[in-house]
C-alpha cells in the first residue's frame, strides 16, 4: 500500500504544482511508482506543467463517474518508467467530486503505486475538503511572504483538525533579500508556523524556462531548484533522514554550489 | 545606504522584522477565530464585571491575544487604583 500525500498552501501561486510536478518526477527517479493526481477541477493545471496536455482522454470526473477504470484515465508519462497523471476535468466544477469519491479514488490508486501525489487547489473550500480527503499526509507550501504565511497557517490548522500530518517547504526564497533584511527567512517561516521543515527551495529563474517547456526542472537536474526537490523526495522516500534544519543550512550550501565557501571535508 | 535609509524611516526595523511582527499578531487573532467586534465586546463585558468588584476607568482595561507554538493565550489587563483607606 502507497502513501497519498497531498500538496496545498491556501494561498494560489505559491507554487504547489511545481512542487507536485517535481517531487512526483524525482519520486519517480528514485524509482518509486508514483501517480500525479491534478484535484484543481476547472482549474486544471499540472498537465501542462509536466508537458502531457496533448494526451488528455479520460479525467478524474470520468473515473469517479464510473465512465472508466482509474488505469485507463492514467496518463504514463513516457520520459519516465513510473510516473503517471491523472488530470482533472476542465469542464466540470469542484462540486462534481465529494471527499468520499476521492477518499475511494485515492485508496485504489495507492494500492497499485507508492505514491500517490495530490495538487490541490487554492482555497479552505470544496476542491480543498476534496483533495484532503484521501491523504495519508500533507506538504504545505508557503513562501516567504505574509500573504502566503497567513494562509498556510489556515490550512495548519484545518489540516490538524482533519488529523492529518503535515510538513513545510518553504518556496522562492532568495538569500540576498533574507541578507538585505527584505525578507523572511527560513528560520522565521519555521517559528512563526511552527511546522516540521521538509525543505526549502531557492527562487530560481529555470523553474520560469522548464515550466515554459513543459518540463520538470528535476529532469534536466541543472539548477538549484531542482537539486532542493530531489533533496526533498529523498526525505519522503526515507532515503535522506537528517533532518532538514540539522542539515547543512541553506546559505551553506548555496555558498558551495556558487563556489564562495568551502564543501564540508566528510 | 539606501537600506540603511530605508531602516531608519521604518524606526530601526528592517521590512523582515516588521512582517514578523505584523505575523505574529494576525495569526494570533486567526487563531483564535474571534473577530474584532468580539474580541471588543468581550473586553467590556470583562470590565463590567471587574468594575462591580472595584472602582476602575473601564476604558483602561487591556485584550489581547497572543500566539506561540501554535498555543494562543487569551490577556485582559487592568489597572487597579489604589486604595486609599
Amino acid at each position: 500500500m502507497g502513501r497519498a500525500i497531498v500538496i496545498t498552501s491556501g494561498k494560489g501561486g505559491v507554487g504547489k504544482t511545481t512542487a507536485a510536478a517535481n517531487l512526483g518526477s524525482a519520486l519517480a527517479q528514485l524509482g518509486k511508482s508514483v501517480v500525479l493526481v491534478d484535484a484543481d477541477i476547472g482549474l486544471r493545471n499540472l498537465d501542462v506543467v509536466m508537458g502531457l496536455e496533448n494526451r488528455i482522454v479520460y479525467h478524474v470526473v470520468d473515473v469517479v463517474r464510473g465512465k472508466c477504470t482509474p488505469a485507463k484515465a492514467l496518463i504514463k508519462d513516457r520520459r519516465m518508467d513510473n510516473l503517471w497523471l491523472l488530470p482533472a476535468s476542465q469542464t466540470d466544477d469542484k462540486d462534481a467530486l465529494t471527499p468520499a469519491d476521492m477518499a475511494k479514488l485515492v485508496c485504489e490508486l495507492k494500492s497499485n503505486h507508492d505514491f500517490v501525489i495530490i495538487d490541490c487547489p487554492a482555497g479552505i473550500e470544496q476542491g480543498f475538503k476534496n483533495a484532503i480527503a484521501g491523504a495519508d499526509e500533507a506538504i504545505v507550501v508557503a513562501t516567504p511572504e505574509v500573504s502566503s504565511i497567513r494562509d498556510a497557517d489556515r490550512v495548519i490548522g484545518l489540516l490538524a483538525a482533519s488529523d492529518i500530518p503535515a510538513r513545510l517547504i518553504v518556496n522562492r526564497i532568495s538569500p540576498h533579500l533574507v541578507k538585505r533584511g527584505d525578507m523572511l527567512s527560513q528560520a522565521d517561516v519555521i517559528e512563526i508556523l511552527a511546522l516540521e521543515l521538509l525543505g526549502t527551495v531557492p527562487l530560481d529563474e529555470h523553474i520560469v524556462a522548464t515550466t515554459n517547456k513543459g518540463v520538470p526542472a528535476v529532469i534536466e537536474n541543472k539548477s538549484l531548484a531542482a537539486k532542493e526537490f530531489t533533496r526533498i523526495s529523498r526525505r519522503l522516500a526515507g532515503l535522506d533522514l537528517e533532518a532538514a534544519d540539522t542539515a547543512p543550512g541553506f546559505f551553506a550550501r548555496l555558498g558551495r554550489a556558487l563556489g564562495l565557501s568551502p564543501a564540508p571535508t566528510t | 545606504m539606501w537600506n540603511g535609509i530605508k531602516t531608519l524611516l521604518s524606526g530601526g526595523r528592517s521590512s523582515r522584522e516588521v512582517a514578523k511582527g505584523r505575523l505574529h499578531l494576525v495569526l494570533a487573532h486567526d487563531r483564535s477565530g474571534l473577530e474584532g467586534g468580539k474580541l471588543q465586546a468581550m473586553r467590556e463585558e470583562i470590565a463590567a464585571v471587574i468594575a462591580k468588584y472595584v472602582p476602575i476607568d473601564s476604558e483602561a482595561v487591556e485584550i489581547s491575544i497572543e500566539s506561540h507554538s501554535r498555543e494562543t493565550q487569551l490577556t485582559v489587563s487592568s489597572p487597579l487604583p489604589a486604595r486609599h483607606a
